[in-house]
């Protein structure tokens, strides 16, 4: 079923090819999506919130123990926590690790399961058959369980670039299991895509295969490709704020919004916004992120927009 | 047409599969791990709910010592004696202390062995009527030293043979005078074990009665659902008569604290074990809970300084850059404010200890306390060679003792993640504290299975792979002797052969040390006033506060201690319900 | 077809066996030891930590201690008191045999606490994900015949709110609301109870099991409702527009019967096979709603082992993890071969 998608999805991906250029053609189909725009407003949003992080009046870390544990208040709008550190500019903070760790996870599962994928599906033959038997066996793993204990080894490993409990160990670790689905999907178009007329016309005109994989056959898998890192990018968040809450992600005193999860259970009964928020947050961007996700699919994909335009 | 069905088939067929693991889940966390248990005549049983964490790993403390196998065993096994709160030890199994003024304990003063007799009660049974006598201790010390399936237990090395003098007296002969030998078959972890009912060849480790043990003592084991809980009924045979008052005690297994502090508030369950300072200040004003706080504390929150460089064992070779000049280790205790670690983020449960003799009856040492003065311990480190003068905040080493000119001053603070927040806060804390001062902490956290690992598993702080290491410890019993070789004693400092980590070697220490094996408390507390005061100089850890002990009941139990000797059901015979 | 699946179960088997040794180098990689986790660790002379580590079979060499895993050693002489010579022959029977080892924690075989913990397992999740599927496959199915409708469109947005949500924080939010806030009217007591599989001391009842189900089972089945009913809408829209239900509307047949006879189970057919692959999670269970419901079961077993470096504990639920996702595939593939006449093995 997958299958079929994608290369339904290629093949008319480059029948689009005619009239308007494509990114046009792709924006225009994005923008009529409702729900794609409104998480497009949100998440940039939260951002720019992020980005603006520093502008705050409150250093996220240093403590102020006259106003441990405020209710939200026009100081405070979301409380203060059990240093007395204002709430919101942690959780801004947060963002800016739980996000960065996001876009880690995407930019290493991207060029692993990009490049697997690329060259199982376009070299084929025994090279595609240790690949996917590599993948497979990747995702043979009980994917939570062997991230606990990855992260419990990497945590400790004292490497350069790799210090103790950093965003990179975490980010890396969440990636190196989930490359799998980015090398499926990739080799499945490539393998639709590379029977095609036009790459075999370039292939006859001399083009190396290197040139006719990233000049020909990428651009054309874009459209799925683009989808699936959004997507990844809403598991990562989810992953990471999952291993700090046990105990096995961000290590406090670098906030993330799992681990401000994490520290907020004890209080939790007491002062439960300094759970709500950060969980609001992640909440948040999730759901603006699933939504462009969706977006760009149906906006890559003209056959479904053509459906609910009645064309078809 | 035939593939339709099929799909229907499997769909069908998924379904099926899903239901029937549905209905294994019904038959599911109904088999007990039963023992035959008399059951209570009483109409309304009263019952009573404590909740705890994890599963215990067994009945025997001994080995694991989590705390859950202690507070499961003190409800259904007994030991010669145990300590009460104030640090006191009682006879329980023994019909009195031996001591050298009633002739029990006998030292011989040219070969400095010891010979220590006991008498044992004569009216107790075990719960199917066998009376408990010399045999079961024993047949108890047999089980420890076996050499392929016994255990450790503190003293045992000391402890050449235990010999029966008839059913209610033995002796037991010690190789060198150990001060704990009153505790040494009746503490926290060890107690006495039936003969006639463990099996010797399955091992003190893993036999069976370790799981489903046969009482002593006030409870019965009646089921245990492993993962879910464990009820115990009242032991009709329990030689205290109208004890216990409870006829039945649940302890209920929840992972989650927030949802164990959530059910007491509820009434949901009736005890907290090991409350922490947060569930305390949170449950103050619950008016169905109450605290029972220890009268002494154990556990210590200390910085361990690593004398040597990080990374080496051997501080002569390499000497910290930073730490080896002790004028910086008196600095950094002047930095630091512990009463306002104490106050805010301990929730003023905290108490502040500077000597390791804070405990009675040891305490009487007059250590001065410690001032919280940062100019002081500014000057300090300005004297000992420290200066920022590049006014970035951060001091750097201009004639500073044992680091290269121009270093800057900025080391790896170290803790452990599972104690939870209130630890990670105080790193904050102090790493804030020390910025004042001009010294830059990094702040990171370990595991505690890194961390106490032995060398050759990368144990950090065997392989003394830190700067300072923030935790906490204190000695168990009464007897701090024991505790104080394993951390302060010069042959401690080898790797793997004990716990002094900071790698301080002093040979005052060391003398006063082998002084303190004596049975004379006087002469003891003279040498511990010593060791206190030389503590106090070298300041080979810089000690900040003790935590709570304490357990939380619900108001309608009465009779509950927490003891830090112990575990709270230390006294489980004495609970009454009062509503 | 037959060829396949012996072939496809021989690669299993390869894979596995290549799965084990992973798992175990990762499982040992971890720093730090169990030994780590006995609190007297500090107060024990060196001697009897050795012994120790010899008892547990840690001072031999790694890949001699994954042959003792696989194997066992019942046949060969182990060295018991230290003195380097073998004593006695061994205990263990290896995993080839059915002996998962002991737990170093408590010292009694994995496997019995398993047969506890992987049915209580099992328990929780079939429930979880029938609840998931008895509620995502009517709204998905009902979603896509009536796209664009309101209806539609409140099923899309819960179905993008529910895969944003963190499950413990949900959790969380739910024990709040129904533990402490709200309270049943008649007796006064917490709506619903929050701990447990059942009420401890009271007879076996329906009522009760369905009672404490229903927090562990809307926090853990909300993200997979949410994922299921997104691609039942998607998989029956595909279905809705192929030509041959076009063709069977245009032969007169009603639209109800296209719908249903046709179009559904066709559209169940990708949903077999993603069910398929999904069931490892009925054996490895959600370690947060086992943790904030106290639900004993694998996921929990599997985190405190994790934490205390129970080593033979955390290689009995890798691999029967590693397993059950290795038969979940082959059997999603037959699945799919089986229900899809277009796709043939070779």
């Amino acid at each position: 079923m997958a299958f079929s998608q994608e290369s339904k999805t290629a093949t008319i991906a480059i029948q689009s090819f005619e009239g308007a250029t494509t990114s046009q053609l792709i924006w225009k189909r994005f923008r009529r999506h409702p729900g794609a725009m409104a998480g497009s407003v949100v998440l940039i949003g939260l951002i720019l919130a992020v980005l603006l992080a520093p502008l705050s009046p409150y250093d996220p870390e240093k403590s102020n123990t006259n106003e441990r544990f405020q209710t939200p208040s026009w100081q405070h709008p979301m409380g203060t926590d059990a240093l007395g550190r204002d709430l919101l500019t942690r959780v801004l903070y947060g963002g800016r690790i739980s996000i960065t760790v996001g876009l880690m996870v995407v930019a290493i599962t991207l060029s692993l399961g990009v490049t697997m994928g690329a060259v199982a599906g376009y070299a084929g033959g025994m090279a595609d058959s240790i690949l996917m038997r590599i993948t497979d066996a990747a995702l043979s793993l009980p994917s939570l369980l062997v991230l606990i204990l990855l992260s419990a080894i990497l945590r400790e490993v004292e490497i350069p670039f790799f210090q103790r409990n950093s965003v990179l160990t975490i980010a890396l670790v969440i990636g190196l299991l989930s490359w799998m689905t980015f090398a499926r999907l990739v080799r499945a178009t490539f393998l639709t895509l590379r029977e095609l007329d036009f790459v075999t016309a370039s292939r006859c005109l001399g083009a190396s295969p290197f040139q006719i994989v990233v000049s020909h056959i990428l651009p054309n898998a874009i459209g799925p490709i683009i989808v699936e890192c959004t997507l990844e990018l809403g598991y990562a968040i989810i992953e990471e704020s999952g291993l700090s809450f046990l105990g096995f992600g961000i290590q406090p005193p670098t906030p993330s919004w799992g681990n401000l999860l994490s520290n907020a259970q004890e209080n939790f009964i007491r002062y439960p916004w300094l759970a709500i928020f950060p969980g609001l947050m992640i909440f948040l961007t999730i759901i603006s992120v699933n939504y462009i996700g969706d977006g760009l699919r149906d906006a890559f994909d003209p056959y479904k927009v053509l459906q609910k335009a009645g064309e078809l | 047409m035939t593939k339709r069905l099929f799909s229907k088939q499997s769909f069908l067929g998924i379904i099926l599969v899903l239901s029937v693991a549905v209905l294994a889940g019904c038959g599911t966390a109904q088999t007990p791990a039963a023992t035959e248990a008399p059951q209570p005549t009483v109409e309304q049983p009263s019952v009573i709910t404590i909740a705890i964490p994890e599963d215990p790993p067994s009945f025997n403390a001994a080995i694991s010592d989590s705390g859950y196998d202690a507070l499961v065993m003190n409800l259904v096994l007994l030991g010669m004696t145990a300590i009460d709160p104030e640090g006191n030890v009682f006879p329980v199994l023994a019909a009195e202390l031996p001591t050298e003024e009633n002739g029990g304990v006998v030292v011989d003063n040219d070969a400095w062995t010891m010979d220590v007799t006991w008498k044992m009660r004569q009216d107790i049974t075990w719960a199917d009527g066998t009376p408990v006598t010399a045999d079961d201790v024993l047949f108890t010390y047999q089980a420890i030293i076996d050499p392929n399936t016994g255990f450790w237990i503190p003293g045992i090395d000391l402890v050449t043979g235990v010999d029966k003098i008839d059913d209610y007296q033995f002796v037991i002969h010690f190789s060198s005078v150990y001060p704990a030998h009153l505790t040494i078959f009746g503490n926290r972890q060890v107690v006495i074990w039936p003969k006639h009912y463990c099996k010797a060849e399955q091992g003190f480790q893993s036999w069976d009665c370790g799981r489903e043990p046969l009482s002593s003592g006030p409870f019965i084991l009646e089921e245990w659902v492993t993962g879910d809980h464990l009820t115990f009924v009242r032991n009709p045979k329990y030689y205290e008569a109208g004890k216990p008052a409870i006829d039945q005690v649940i302890v209920k297994i929840v992972p989650d604290a927030t949802v164990r502090e959530t059910m007491i508030r509820m009434g949901d369950v009736d005890m907290l074990m090991w409350a922490t300072e947060q569930v305390a200040a949170n449950l103050k004003n619950v008016p169905d809970v109450q605290l029972s706080i220890s009268p002494t504390n154990r556990f210590v929150m200390r910085l361990f300084i690593n004398l040597a460089a990080k990374g080496s064992t051997d501080p002569e070779a390499d000497p910290h850059p930073f730490f080896a000049d002790v004028r910086v280790r008196q600095a950094i205790r002047a930095a630091v404010d512990v009463d306002a670690i104490a106050s805010t983020v301990w929730h003023g449960y905290a108490i502040p200890v500077w000597t390791e003799f804070f405990r009675p009856p040891y305490d009487t040492c007059d250590i001065p306390r410690p001032k919280f003065d940062p100019q002081a311990a500014m000057a300090l480190l300005e004297e000992a060679g420290w200066v920022d003068q590049d006014g970035n905040g951060i001091r750097e080493c201009h004639g500073c003792a044992n680091a290269q000119e121009g270093d800057e001053f900025r080391f790896e603070l170290l803790t452990y993640a599972e104690y939870g927040e209130p630890l990670i806060l105080t790193q904050q804390l102090i790493g804030e504290m020390l910025k004042n001062v001009g010294i830059q902490a990094d702040l990171s956290q370990s595991q505690g299975s890194v961390m106490w690992a032995d060398s050759a598993s990368n144990g950090i702080e065997q392989n003394g792979n830190f700067d300072i290491d923030l935790y906490d410890d204190g000695y168990a019993g009464t007897d701090p002797t024991d505790f104080i070789w394993q951390y302060y004693n010069s042959g401690s400092a080898e790797p793997d052969m004990g716990w002094n980590i900071g790698r301080w070697k002093n040979e005052q220490m060391d003398e006063l040390l082998n002084q303190a094996y004596i049975l004379d408390e006087q002469e003891r507390q003279n040498i511990f006033c010593q060791m206190a005061e030389l503590l106090d100089e070298e300041l080979p850890q810089i000690l900040l506060f003790s935590t709570l002990n304490a357990d939380a009941y619900s108001s309608r139990l009465s009779g509950v201690q927490a003891n830090v000797n112990s575990v709270v059901s230390w006294n489980a015979a004495d609970w009454t319900l009062i509503k | 077809m037959a060829q396949y699946i012996v072939r496809r179960l021989a690669q299993a088997v390869v894979l596995l066996f290549l799965l084990s040794i992973l798992f175990f180098a990762l499982v040992n990689l971890a720093p730090g030891g169990p030994l780590a986790g006995y609190g007297q660790i500090r107060r024990m002379p060196p001697e009897q930590v050795a012994a120790l580590k010899r008892q547990l079979g840690l001072d031999k060499p790694l890949p001699f201690q994954y042959l003792v895993w696989l194997v066992g050693n019942d046949w060969m002489k182990v060295d018991v008191d230290g003195d380097g010579l073998g004593d006695s022959l061994g205990t263990r029977q290896g995993i080839l045999r059915g002996d998962f080892g002991n737990s170093f924690r408590s010292r009694k075989p994995v496997v019995d606490e398993l047969n506890i913990r992987l049915p209580n397992t099992l328990y929780l999740m079939a429930v979880t994900m029938l609840v998931a599927l008895g509620i995502a496959i009517p709204i998905g199915v009902i979603s896509a015949i009536k796209q664009y409708s309101p209806f539609d469109i409140a099923v899309t947005t819960f179905a993008f709110a529910g895969q944003a949500l963190p499950e413990f924080w949900l959790g969380l939010i739910l024990i709040l609301i129904f533990y402490v806030w709200l309270k049943n009217p008649l007796t006064g007591d917490p709506l619903l109870p929050v701990g447990g599989i059942y009420t401890i001391g009271t007879p076996f009842s329906i009522a009760d099991r369905i009672a404490h189900l229903i927090l562990p089972v809307a926090a853990g089945s909300l993200g997979w409702l949410a994922w299921y009913s997104r691609f039942l809408r998607s998989s029956m829209l595909d279905v809705m527009n192929q030509d041959y239900l076009r063709t069977a509307r245009a032969k007169g047949l009603s639209q109800r019967a296209v719908m249903f006879k046709h179009g559904l189970r066709n559209a169940l057919i990708p949903l077999v096979t993603l069910l398929a692959l999904d069931l490892p999670y009925l054996f490895s269970g959600a370690v947060f709603i086992e943790m904030l419901f106290s639900w004993p079961g694998m996921g929990l077993f599997y985190y405190q082992a994790a934490l205390q470096r129970d080593y033979p504990v955390l290689m009995a639920i890798l691999i029967i993890g590693g397993i059950s996702i290795v038969l979940s595939n082959l059997l999603a593939d037959v699945l799919y071969a089986y229900l899809d006449p277009r796709i043939r093995y070779s």
